[in-house]
């Protein structure tokens, strides 16, 4: 088949100019390869469609990460439910307080401007270590909140799970996280860096 | 009792405090709920900070979710050739 008609080449210079950074927000949210793939491929499709639409107002990059972010939440919404029914994947984070509910270890302060912080690589390094290490279900569930910033409610509605666990969830994934922050920097950085 | 001690008695253990600082993130607790962790916040140093803390990082991952599409991410991965072949291969039937 002669595939070099013009007709396709949008989606195929997408592919090529976008298509890494659509794999990493895929990856990133998913933690699947095979997921991740999938949605760029599906996105790339839909917006061909969508193509007429797009208003070159936005950067074709926005306007991709606009059209995957819906792919997305879609895909959530189709596959967290069932395995968020087969219960917690973070039955038994570790726990931080003494049997009176004091904190075990003080927290520390944690000092620097997180904008700048993130401008450092092995910081960048430490935190993206500390959210691999977020059970799966866990950690979509945390960014559909954080990142793509989706109110308690609907996330409820969409994943048809009570406040009560969404709140619980959210709040394993925030100990967890801060722990790991601490031990990985926070806690281990003299305090003039 | 002291004005202290009678504080006391309304504030939840740390424990507590920590699940309510991180609800108080997700939505608007109830009257009590608030009244109990603005109690305890008041007394407690650790709590504070920790609140602090759950700011920084709600801080920390929207930066790093919003840089992911940069190559210099974190999560710098690519889609593997064979992935990208795939890929343009269905493109290219549309």
């Amino acid at each position: 088949m002669d595939t070099s008609d013009a007709a396709c080449s949008p989606a195929v210079e997408w592919l090529e100019r976008h298509g890494d950074a659509l794999f990493r927000y895929a990856l990133q949210r998913t933690r699947s390869r095979d997921v991740a793939e999938d949605l760029v491929q599906e996105t790339l499709l839909a917006a061909l469609e969508a193509r007429d639409t797009f208003n070159g107002r936005s950067a074709e990059r926005t306007w991709l990460t606009g059209i995957l972010r819906h792919k997305l939440v879609d895909h959530l919404r189709r596959t967290l439910p069932a395995q968020l029914a087969d219960g917690p994947d973070d039955a038994a984070p570790p726990d931080l307080f003494t049997r009176q509910g004091n904190w075990k270890v003080r927290p520390v302060e944690w000092t620097g401007d997180p904008q700048a912080l993130m401008e450092r690589a092995e910081f960048r390094e430490v935190l993206a270590g500390c959210m691999s290490k977020l059970p799966p279900r866990t950690a979509s569930v945390f960014l559909l909140r954080e990142a793509e910033e989706i109110g308690s409610e609907k996330i409820c509605q969409d994943l048809g799970i009570s406040p009560t666990n969404l709140w619980a969830m959210l709040h394993r994934a925030r100990l967890r996280l801060r722990q790991c922050l601490t031990m990985k920097w926070f806690g281990v950085r003299p305090k003039s860096e | 009792m002291s004005v202290l001690g009678r504080l006391k008695v309304l504030s939840p253990c740390c424990r507590d405090a920590a699940r309510l600082l991180s609800e108080s993130m997700d939505r608007r607790l109830p009257l009590a709920e608030r009244v109990g962790l603005r109690v305890h916040l008041l007394l407690c140093g650790l709590c504070r900070r920790y609140g602090r803390q759950l700011v920084f990082l709600r801080r920390l991952v929207d930066v790093f979710t919003k840089s992911v599409e940069s190559p210099a991410s974190p999560a710098a991965s690519e889609l593997s050739p064979e992935a990208r072949a795939r890929i343009r291969e269905r493109l290219e039937r549309n």
